[in-house]
């Protein structure tokens, strides 16, 4: 059995262990012979801010209030009390092993794993061990048990309504893609309980809808519920129901009096008679005894009659027994009064149980139904133990009405607005619990790695696109049967757990041919990029991939690492894509690789970040570096996790990988190497846990503020950041007035901003998301974006919040600390002046010609530029930063950006301008402290920036053709360059390698020998263009000679 | 017809691409845009619904929590914005509707192209450096006599809201109207409205606002409605109308129409 614990604690996450640990500890205190279902529920509820209660809370249609949870936890540990002790095993006073676990937690257990296999969509079947039980699945199987439920209902709460509450939060943090792509979600499991039938009719609810109008929907569980008492009192025993409840379960009797009043009712409740007693027990409490001895009386003299078939007492409800209203608002003599009650009350139970046994035999029965809170019963059984029997009760748990619609109810009293967006969310507990190990699990997907090169990988996507969209069409079309719904609630309703039911096997077999089809085309691709691209799958640029499941088991037994010699057979799967069907065998051995391998050999991590759409791998990212990013995303580090499971300390920050991340941004953005720097340095800080707000809460979210007028170089920073750390185009949402670029995505028509966001961000919970123009959003905006950062959640505008996950933000803005010295004297970088630049699928060649005489002085020189007719000749003047051309026109500071002898007037404009707008608006400086950091970028160049590439075209072309000749480059060519560079995702080293060397090196094959006056000329090249679009630099160079 | 609809005795009328809604305001239904609807069925589909806890809806419906604030209101027009598959529309808010609208609006500013108010009041209770027309006494004697007696208060509150002597078809309608609702209700539903101070949201409501105002009206001093003008964050236009009382639409139909026509037709740059 200790074997078998171990067994299954690998399959939970560090929660759901420690919860199963804690359990186990808890039936052994208790000294329970096992550990029961019930355990884990009574563990699970004993944290106070825990994840159950909260969706106990929420779950309760009628009232949130903890008190309710506090009876709740009553009734478990009542349940604990009865279970039955160890007899032997620990009377001898050794400290005995653990309880083992019950044949029902284990089958919780296993059902939790299933549902944690199935809930991730898309994929193939996982390795067994590649799943781990997250927390969430761990407490909804274990509110499927019958002893918990059982349990949960004694205290009014209905474990399947539990349950939706928190399939529902589990389900808005989760990838949304995948959820209404097929409902296989995690609300894809039958439910069996009445909630179920409530929410069969609301289908398409409203999410604004008032509560009150669904009661037409709760008349199908009321009935059901009728059902139930009815048929407890036909029965031979127990036959006096009573109703817990807190929702209104006098209703319910209500509604069974007048069926047996209306005779609607055949067999023995045909011809019965009701007595309403309670008016009569409660005014006066002394006078409970002889008012029952009178009925007794009445009771006989009905029965009597020939017609009657039995009489039914109405006790109305239950709390007469046990409360007085007279006490209320009397200080002194309440005890007594409470004392004259109890036992008022419990002569009561004595007279009334002799009335019972008076007419307990005979053809006509008498019965009593009554009511009672949740609350109101426990006390009856407290005060009065001898009730339950004595009166031959049985109690019906009214289960509270499903919450399903409730995802709004309560608002009414709660807010839309200002402070109370909070309240907006009813999931706001849950949010950050939920959305960390479900970001996890997504890396988990198999499915989303792919072993081919960028080119293949593109091929793949296609196809993989084509298939999706066939997907989606059969789905629409076997969806037109039901109503249509509006986009938003179609998650709801992906949710409801009782339309899945019905097309639940139909849908399975469709996911399965699914699966099937993407892992064909992933196979075929895969296939063919191994005989296309060889190169790729050498160890040398090849990444050897191992999934991160590999990494985390490797927690549970890292102490294998030191020990374990290097797995010979591994570097045969190295080459092959196929390594990432991870299989057992691999999760072992891999990591043994990984600690064997001599420093600086090729080990690689490659983390596959969001949606396969985005994914761009870069072959020549270091292995530190994917092994950086790696760690820094799943916490959980191999060598202190045994140590300390539940820290969520990330590995520390090598040195290394930090330059390795300064370089690669450097490389793409060498102009602002200061800011390269500091977003470093901060990124990897953040990641290790030491961000600004990182001191308690460790949160994935990164927040840095590019502050500015670099436009250029801002978003090259944050796509280079992107691309070293998720490998992956950052999501670029404006927020200011700029529409400039054409990625406004159809989808995000007539959205909100921050839902645009929010839709990123839940999409792709691992990339980097920018937000243009933080200072010219609007305050709503900033706002929001000011509570994500300080609550790591981010509301949208139908007050849904979802986790930030570990998305790095980037929020860029032209506001320059007033402080800082210019040391501009040249052009800005002009974003529209250089796309336009760069645009048009031109070409350049490399030509041999004759050295002139007359060869240009200096092709950094500015004149020829501006003799050249420009239609948007303002912008190009020779303003400091972009940022005065934005919105200055209006602001009429006298600043009109003419000149560079204006440096001075420019940067007091600019100083002017700073402060009237944070003066303005409050916000953005406290957005300023609320970021993790701050990155200035200085107002950028183009004449240094030209330089540096010019600098070194020649340094290259000298490198591999000589000094002798001298290498021209054409203002224009080299004009266009820059912009390329600067616009562009490559970077000028990349791109230098890639296209230029190689045709210099062509280049100088061809050149004759001992040409003393010959000059090599880079120059544009107008007769080809047939450059693929979107790239904005030339893949190759034409060699002419 | 749904749920929501059915709740709120939705009606749409009229055909158009544009859809005007149009919401009444407390101790009213839909009928009062009786004289304002048969102008707009031809160029607009035209939304008419009852807010909760009017005469004419089941009260039982009518859940005291939810209501206790006017987001409950808010979210009810959203639920029929939604019902109906509104992707945007005229807003037409006559007195508390007004700023249901603009709560609904801050909510979901995608759904409302432009949002008129008709005698709005953001708070009805004067505050420093604000003037509401009412002070604490005022609400709390009202609230009184509507508790004591509520049809002998209806008969006296009518003819001052509306503006007009006892006899008068206005008077008579509303007090209609206003007798329709179940007592606790309306005692309900007039101290939500009375209470409720929705001054900081103005802030937030990014939608364009057309305030019209009566000249004279007991509920909303003319002020109220520069006050909107002033702290509205949105682009707002505001136009005094000579008309007398609280529900001119009602009342002076002849003069306020035109204008209500005008304003839905045009947005503010064009008016």
């Amino acid at each position: 059995m200790r074997a078998g614990l171990s067994t299954i604690q690998q399959t939970l996450t560090p929660e759901a262990a420690s919860v199963l640990n804690h359990s186990i500890a808890e039936a052994s205190r208790r000294n329970h012979g096992q550990t029961t279902p019930l355990h884990v529920a009574a563990t699970l509820l004993a944290s106070p801010s825990g994840f159950l209660r909260q969706a106990c809370i929420k779950s309760h249609p009628n009232s949130s209030h903890p008190l309710q949870c506090r009876a709740l936890e009553l009734c478990f540990s009542v349940a604990l009390e009865r279970l039955p002790t160890a007899q032997s095993a620990n009377s001898g006073g050794s400290p005995a092993l653990d309880p083992p676990i019950s044949n029902a937690l284990m089958a919780a257990l296993k059902r939790a794993q299933a549902h944690q296999r199935r809930g991730c969509p898309e994929q193939q079947q996982q390795p067994l061990l590649a799943v781990k039980v997250e927390l969430e699945q761990l407490i909804i199987s274990i509110l499927d048990d019958p002893s918990v439920s059982r349990v949960m209902r004694e205290a009014s709460f209905s474990s399947p309504a539990v349950k939706a509450t928190i399939e529902q939060s589990l389900n808005s943090t989760s990838s949304n893609s995948a959820n209404t792509a097929g409902p296989i979600g995690l609300g894809f499991r039958p439910v069996i309980a009445p909630a179920s039938t409530v929410a069969a009719p609301s289908a398409n609810r409203n999410l604004y809808l008032n509560p009150r109008l669904q009661q037409g929907a709760a008349s199908q569980q009321r009935s059901e519920e009728v059902k139930r008492v009815i048929d407890i009192m036909m029965r031979s025993k127990k036959v006096n129901p009573v109703l817990v409840g807190d929702s209104e379960p006098e209703l319910i009797v209500k509604e069974i009096l007048r069926k047996i009043e209306s005779k609607e009712i055949d067999g023995v409740l045909r011809n019965v008679e009701v007595v309403h007693v309670e008016k009569d027990f409660t005014l006066d409490k002394t006078q409970m005894v002889a008012k029952i001895k009178e009925l007794s009386t009445k009771v006989g003299a009905m029965i009597g009659n020939l017609d009657c078939g039995g009489v039914i007492l109405d006790l109305g409800d239950l709390k007469w027994l046990v409360e007085n209203h007279q006490a209320i608002g009397l200080a002194g003599g309440v005890k007594q009064q409470q004392q004259t009650v109890l036992e008022a009350g419990r002569a009561a139970v004595v007279e009334m149980g002799k009335l019972l046994g008076r007419f307990g035999e005979g053809s006509a029965r008498v019965w009593l139904i009554g009511t009672a809170t949740c609350e109101t019963y426990l006390r009856c059984q407290v005060y009065h133990p001898s009730m339950e029997s004595d009166w031959d009760l049985q109690a019906v748990p009214i289960a509270a009405r499903a919450p399903s619609p409730g995802m709004f109810s309560r608002l009414g009293s709660n807010g839309i607005l200002g402070c109370s967006v909070e309240s907006l969310s009813p999931l706001k507990g849950f949010a950050t619990t939920t959305a960390q190990p479900r970001q996890t699990s997504e890396n988990f997907d198999p499915s989303r790695k792919t072993g081919c090169c960028p080119q293949c990988m593109q091929n793949y996507k296609q196809d993989l696109a084509k298939l999706l969209a066939a997907k989606e069409f059969e789905q629409s079309s076997s969806e037109l049967t039901r109503p249509a719904l509006p986009q938003w609630l179609q998650n709801a309703k992906a949710h409801d757990s009782d339309v899945k039911t019905v097309d639940q096997t139909q849908t399975k077999d469709q996911e399965v041919i699914w699966t099937q089809k993407t892992q064909d085309l992933q196979k075929k691709w895969n296939d063919t990029c191994l005989q296309l691209h060889p190169n790729f799958h050498q160890p040398s640029i090849g990444s050897e991939r191992f999934a991160p499941a590999a990494l985390s088991m490797m927690s549970y037994n890292s102490s294998l690492l030191g020990r374990q010699p290097f797995q010979p057979k591994l570097p045969l799967c190295k080459n092959i894509g196929e390594t990432l069907q991870l299989n057992p065998h691999l999760v072992a051995s891999q990591p043994m690789e990984r600690t064997s391998s001599p420093p600086g050999s090729p080990v690689k991590t490659d983390l596959v970040l969001g949606r396969p759409k985005t994914i761009e791998i870069t072959p020549d990212r270091t292995d530190k570096e994917r092994l950086q990013d790696f760690l820094g995303r799943i916490p959980s580090e191999p060598q202190n996790k045994l140590q300390d499971l539940q820290s969520n300390k990330l590995l520390n920050t090598s040195a290394e990988s930090f330059k390795k991340l300064v370089k690669g941004l450097v490389e793409k953005v060498w102009w602002q190497r200061d800011a390269a720097s500091a977003v470093a340095t901060t990124v990897t800080q953040c990641k290790s846990g030491n961000g600004k707000w990182r001191g308690s809460c460790s949160k994935g979210d990164i927040w840095l503020l590019f502050s500015g007028p670099d436009r250029v170089g801002k978003k090259k920073m944050a796509s280079a950041l992107s691309d070293q750390v998720c490998g992956a185009h950052p999501f670029v949402i404006c927020l200011g007035s700029r529409r400039d670029n054409g990625e406004s995505d159809v989808s995000f028509r007539g959205k909100t901003v921050v839902d645009k966001i929010a839709e990123v961000v839940r999409r792709n919970p691992f990339s980097v998301v920018v937000l243009e123009d933080i200072d010219e959003a609007d305050m709503l905006v900033r706002g929001s974006i000011k509570r994500a950062m300080e609550r790591g959640r981010l509301a949208d505008s139908h007050g849904r919040e979802i986790s930030l996950g570990n998305v790095i933000f980037i929020l860029t803005a032209n506001w320059m600390p007033s402080d800082l010295n210019f040391t501009s004297n040249g052009i800005s970088l002009d974003e529209k002046k250089l796309a336009s630049l760069a645009s048009g699928g031109w070409q350049l060649r490399l030509s041999l010609c004759e050295k002139t005489a007359k060869r240009r002085a200096s092709w950094l020189h500015e004149e020829d530029r501006a003799t050249k007719p420009r239609k948007e000749s303002g912008s190009l003047s020779f303003d400091l930063n972009e940022a005065a051309d934005v919105e200055d026109d209006k602001a009429a500071d006298g600043s009109h950006n003419s000149s560079d002898l204006t440096v001075d007037h420019e940067e007091h404009g600019l100083t002017n301008r700073l402060l009237s707008s944070s003066t303005s608006s409050s916000a953005s400086h406290e957005l300023l402290n609320t970021v993790d950091e701050v990155i200035v970028f200085k107002p950028a160049d183009f004449g240094p920036i030209r330089r540096d590439i010019s600098n070194l075209i020649t340094k290259k072309s000298c490198n591999i053709i000589g000094n002798k000749v001298t290498i021209e480059i054409v203002d224009e060519a080299l004009e266009k360059i820059t912009s390329g560079v600067c616009i562009g995702r490559t970077g000028l080293e990349e791109w230098t390698e890639k296209a230029l060397v190689p045709s210099l090196r062509q280049l100088k094959t061809q050149m004759p020998t001992s040409e003393e006056s010959l000059v090599v000329r880079l120059e544009l090249d107008s007769e080809s263009c047939n450059r693929s679009h979107g790239d904005w630099l030339p893949s190759s160079v034409k060699v002419v000679c | 017809m749904g749920i929501v609809e059915e709740a709120h005795n939705v009606k749409v009328l009229g055909s158009g691409d544009r859809v005007t809604v149009l919401a009444h305001g407390f101790g009213t239904d839909q009928s009062v845009w009786k004289h304002l609807v048969p102008h707009l069925v031809d160029d607009f589909r035209v939304v008419l619904f009852d807010n909760m806890g009017a005469g004419t809806t089941n009260p039982d419906y009518f859940d005291f929590n939810r209501y206790a604030t006017l987001e409950g209101y808010a979210f009810d027009l959203l639920a029929i914005l939604e019902e109906l598959r509104v992707e945007s529309c005229i807003f037409v808010g006559h007195s508390v509707s007004a700023m249901i609208g603009a709560i609904a609006c801050i909510s979901r500013p995608d759904l409302f192209s432009k949002i008129i108010m008709m005698s709005a009041s953001p708070r009805y209770l004067n505050d420093v450096d604000y003037y509401g027309g009412f002070e604490q006494e005022d609400l709390d004697q009202l609230f009184e006599a509507m508790g004591a007696n509520y049809k002998s208060w209806c008969s006296g509150f009518a003819p001052l809201l509306v503006g007009g002597d006892m006899e008068s078809v206005a008077v008579q309608e509303f007090s209609r109207t206003l007798f329709n609702m179940r007592p606790d209700i309306a005692l309900s539903v007039a101290q939500t409205i009375f209470q409720s101070d929705m001054r900081q949201i103005l802030s937030l409501v990014t939608v364009p606002c057309h305030i019209l105002q009566s000249v004279k009206d007991l509920a909303v001093p003319v002020v109220v409605s520069e006050y909107l003008h002033q702290n509205l964050s949105s682009e707002s236009i505001v136009e005094v109308m000579t008309s007398d009382g609280h529900l001119p639409q009602l009342s002076s139909p002849d003069i306020v129409i035109p204008v209500l026509l005008k304003h839905i037709r045009y947005d503010i740059s064009t008016v």
